[in-house]
């Protein structure tokens, strides 16, 4: 399996309204991509374009070497994908081991039981951020940081190939965010294709390696050096964005309250 | 009332009573959770058509009542995978249409309009072995369906749009979960009655909702209520000379009602918005 993505030309629109235009980019090998952008500027789209769920009104996507949205079922068994947690309704009844067993089931298919191995796997996918402790807790019960980990877990329990972000960072505290981006790393670093869509790049700058600067079309994508300049950044949010170097670290200010 | 008991019939009831609340409990549990109500409701109008169209055609009335709900299940299930206003507009046209059809099929029945009113407020009493065998058929099948794909409907009902992502074909199960909410209503019409067919579909689930932090809890606990409460009504019913399906319904609606009040889930909700406006003072 080619651990690559392929999109050219890719238009997508709701009703007559184009939410992406000719968003072309290529990801040849493993890596970390952060995509930001504005409200509105399509990044939960490209997600949703590459999981194949919406169908494009023009262009091409390729995902580690399946042509989307045609071949999106053969695709399951190696994407995760992370929800926004608003999007999750938390007052349905489960308990935490069910929601990470989910990431199992498309693997399974219907009829088959889960097996040994797949609670295995959610309980590995658990302890990856810290959350084992919860097995039997109902996920109602969670606070917000802890059900975002929660809905990592299930990505990370697919064992995929690739995993797909959808702010996932959004309403946590520093500590969660860390537990995240560190069980994310370790993803990364096993190979596994990350695109994560974020509203502030600042917890991310060091992980990335490319980044995408999105505003219906790609603004600029790239290795993080490339694209980290201000004209580029204040271009995408149609706002002055700044970068500074503070203790040797990159501090980017004037994105959007919630980009 | 002993010898009352001994009756095939009250046996037969009390069977067609049990297999009602065995397909609410699976049907309802996930109906409630995924907001199926209104299109429950709209749904067991349309097995009433069906009934009272079959009746007129000299066919099997759960015959016609099956066939109807099926297709009108499918419409709204394709119009609610379109969209949310889509499928609202549809299960009120479905509401209406199905309403003047019964009505229409009434109109035409003659001597047959007092067997097409029976599946207005049910005739558990009157439920033959031919019903319970069809009944037993339609509720082995929905229960059947609801254990083969449990953990693809659990998944789609906690968060569809992930289970879209990672590979499971919602829209078919989508499908698939109307229809059986359409054999429920096949099963409910004949026992309680279109009028109260929803509310044994509904209030049990919403019921055991309110106590239960899994989904197998839910089920089970809804099992529980309809069966105490289905058989509390009809017992009652027996007990005082009244008819069984409105005191069915009365019992069951009662439990939901119960329920709401000592709810720890609805406690638990006061507690937070208390302990969030003493923290915000």
């Amino acid at each position: 399996m080619r651990p690559t993505i392929i999109v050219e030309d890719l238009s997508v629109a709701y009703g007559d309204k184009l939410a992406l235009e000719d968003v072309s980019f290529k990801m040849l090998e493993p890596g970390f991509l952060s995509v930001v952008g504005p409200n509105g500027s399509g990044k939960t789209t490209l997600l949703k374009a590459l999981l194949g769920i919406i169908k494009p009104i023009a262009g091409y996507v390729e995902v580690l070497g399946y042509k989307v949205p045609t071949e999106r079922y053969k695709l399951r068994k190696h994407v995760g994908y992370v929800p926004q947690r608003e999007r999750v309704d938390p007052s349905k009844p489960v308990l935490v081991k069910d929601v990470v067993l989910m990431g199992r089931i498309a693997l399974r298919g219907w009829g088959h039981p889960l097996l040994e191995a797949d609670y295995r796997a959610a309980m590995d996918a658990l302890k990856a951020v810290q959350m084992e402790d919860f097995w039997d807790e109902p996920y109602a019960h969670l606070s917000g940081g802890q059900q975002q980990r929660v809905l990592i877990a299930r990505a990370l329990a697919v064992n995929p190939q690739l995993l797909l972000l959808d702010e996932p960072l959004s309403g946590v505290d520093a500590v969660t965010q860390e537990v995240i981006l560190r069980a994310l790393k370790a993803k990364a670093d096993e190979g596994v294709l990350l695109i994560m869509v974020v509203h502030d790049l600042n917890p991310v700058v060091e992980l990335s390696n490319y980044v995408m600067l999105l505003n219906r079309r790609v603004v600029a994508f790239g290795k993080v050096w490339e694209v980290l300049s201000e004209q580029l950044l204040s271009d995408a949010f149609n706002r002055r964005v700044s970068i500074a170097k503070t203790d040797g670290k990159l501090i980017i200010s004037g994105f959007d309250h919630h980009a | 009332m002993l010898d009352v008991i001994l009756h095939s019939f009250i046996w037969r009831a009390i069977i067609a009573i049990a297999i009602a609340a065995a397909v609410s409990s699976t049907v309802g549990t996930f109906a409630v959770l995924r907001g199926f109500s209104t299109l429950s409701a709209a749904i067991t109008h349309s097995s009433f058509a069906g009934a009272s169209m079959a009746i007129i055609c000299g066919v099997n009335p759960l015959l016609g009542a099956l066939a109807l709900s099926l297709g009108f299940s499918g419409l709204t299930a394709y119009a609610s995978s379109a969209n949310e206003r889509k499928a609202d507009v549809m299960v009120g046209m479905i509401f209406g249409f199905s309403t003047a059809l019964a009505v229409f099929f009434l109109s035409m029945a003659g001597s047959y309009a007092s067997a097409a009113w029976s599946f207005i407020v049910g005739d558990v009493l009157g439920v033959s072995w031919s019903d319970l065998l069809t009944l037993l058929t339609v509720s082995i099948i929905s229960v059947g369906s609801t254990c083969l794909f449990y953990k693809e409907f659990k998944f789609i009902t906690f968060d569809p749009e992930a289970a879209e992502a990672m590979g499971l074909r919602v829209s078919a199960y989508h499908y698939l979960m109307t229809t059986l909410v359409a054999l429920f209503s096949v099963v409910a019409v004949k026992v309680v009655g279109v009028i109260l067919a929803t509310v044994l579909l509904i209030a049990p689930a919403a019921a055991a909702y309110e106590f239960s932090h899994n989904l197998e809890g839910m089920i089970l606990l809804s099992l529980a209520i309809s069966m105490v409460s289905g058989f509390f009504g009809f017992f009652l019913s027996l007990a005082v000379n009244l008819a069984p399906s409105p005191l069915i319904g009365i019992a069951v609606s009662a439990a939901y009602l119960l329920a709401l009040v000592a709810s720890p889930k609805r406690r638990r909700c006061g507690d937070l918005a208390r302990h969030r406006v003493v923290k915000g003072a």
